[in-house]
């Protein structure tokens, strides 16, 4: 009886808060407002505050997390419905979202090693600049932590929006679908929705970009995560 | 009925999830299931007749709400403390510095290759 409260209560409570925040965000609209963020930080305030554990919590918030999965594999439809921008962009398309990945896989595991981070640690850095579900994913293949990893999914989505602008006047890039595949190659579904206010054919790139990009880093990150940490 | 057509997409969806996982674990795979599973659903309509417009209310509310389905996992970080260290500051940036690097390299090597080949066509 009290376990069966509790997971209405958890599930009630995480949609009522998504929803809040959600509103929230679209007075707001600034990276720092987007719903998982504020949502988070509510629902953890609200944990600390009421002293009710984690483990509890996720009687109820498991049954939310079960969806994750049905959403990557959905992921499918819109790149199928983008099919015509892979095949006419192939080469360049492919070549830019490989080389983010492995510089992101890369740079990931030299800059985890510099600052001594454990294994767990860099396992929830490696898949860092992937969607949150498939990021999470990789990083308990690897042995690591997922709210960990989607915490630094976060911050590359987050920082990869306010730099985008910067970055694309730096390396000298003005064409939407190179600017794009930069976008939904390092900042995944975050980077995506700014794509989409720049112009019709980057957001469509970088949707792209951000789904190939994670079925790569989901190739590659298991094994150099095996071969070197 | 919507919400029927809702739960049935979700079901079809699931029921690749859960294939994938299979392969995943039959092959002793390192890459996620639900990769997997994105990927025979996209084999499928490659393949088939069949078109994403089949599952679009399920997809379509799935992705469109996706960060509700990860605030039960962020949540977990309220037993991370450790996050508020030396070490959790240096590896945010390093994140950081490895997002700019991702997002430099992508697309400089993209916009490249694209002005290459138009340089073949004329």
């Amino acid at each position: 009886m009290n376990e069966w409260w509790t997971t209405a209560a958890a599930i009630a409570g995480t949609l009522a808060v998504y929803t809040a925040s959600k509103r929230t965000y679209r007075w707001f609209p600034i990276p720092l407002m987007l719903p998982i963020v504020t949502g988070t930080i509510v629902i953890i305030l609200f944990l600390l505050v009421s002293r009710i554990p984690y483990n509890v919590y996720m009687n109820g918030g498991q049954w939310i997390e079960s969806l994750l999965g049905p959403a990557v594999v959905a992921l499918a439809c819109p790149l199928y419905e983008q099919r015509h921008l892979l095949k006419r962009y192939l080469l360049p398309i492919l070549s830019g979202i490989g080389t983010g990945a492995v510089i992101g896989i890369v740079s990931g595991l030299v800059f985890t090693a510099a600052t001594g981070a454990s294994r767990e640690w860099a396992a929830a850095v490696l898949p860092k600049s992937v969607t949150t579900p498939v990021a999470m994913d990789i990083t308990t293949t690897l042995g690591g932590d997922a709210p960990l990893a989607a915490m630094f999914v976060m911050v590359a989505g987050i920082g990869g929006v306010v730099v985008h602008a910067r970055v694309m006047n730096v390396v000298g890039v003005t064409d939407p679908v190179a600017k794009g595949i930069g976008m939904g190659s390092a900042a995944h579904a975050i980077g995506t929705a700014k794509s989409l206010e720049n112009s019709e054919t980057e957001g469509a790139v970088s949707s792209v970009a951000m789904t190939v990009s994670a079925v790569i880093v989901a190739f590659l990150a298991p094994l150099a995560g095996n071969l070197f940490l | 009925m919507r919400l029927v057509r809702i739960v049935i997409h979700i079901v079809v969806l699931y029921v690749f999830y859960w294939a994938g996982t299979w392969i995943q674990d039959v092959l002793q795979l390192p890459v996620p299931g639900s990769i997997i599973g994105m990927l025979l659903l996209l084999a499928v309509f490659v393949f088939t007749a069949a078109t994403p417009k089949w599952l679009q209310d399920g997809s379509g509310l799935l992705l469109g709400n996706m960060p509700l389905l990860f605030l039960p996992v962020t949540a977990g970080l309220v037993v991370h403390g450790e996050l508020f260290s030396l070490l959790g500051a240096g590896l945010i940036t390093a994140v950081f510095i490895s997002t700019l690097l991702v997002m430099g390299t992508g697309s400089w090597v993209t916009q490249y290759l694209l002005k290459r080949g138009e340089r073949y066509r004329e």
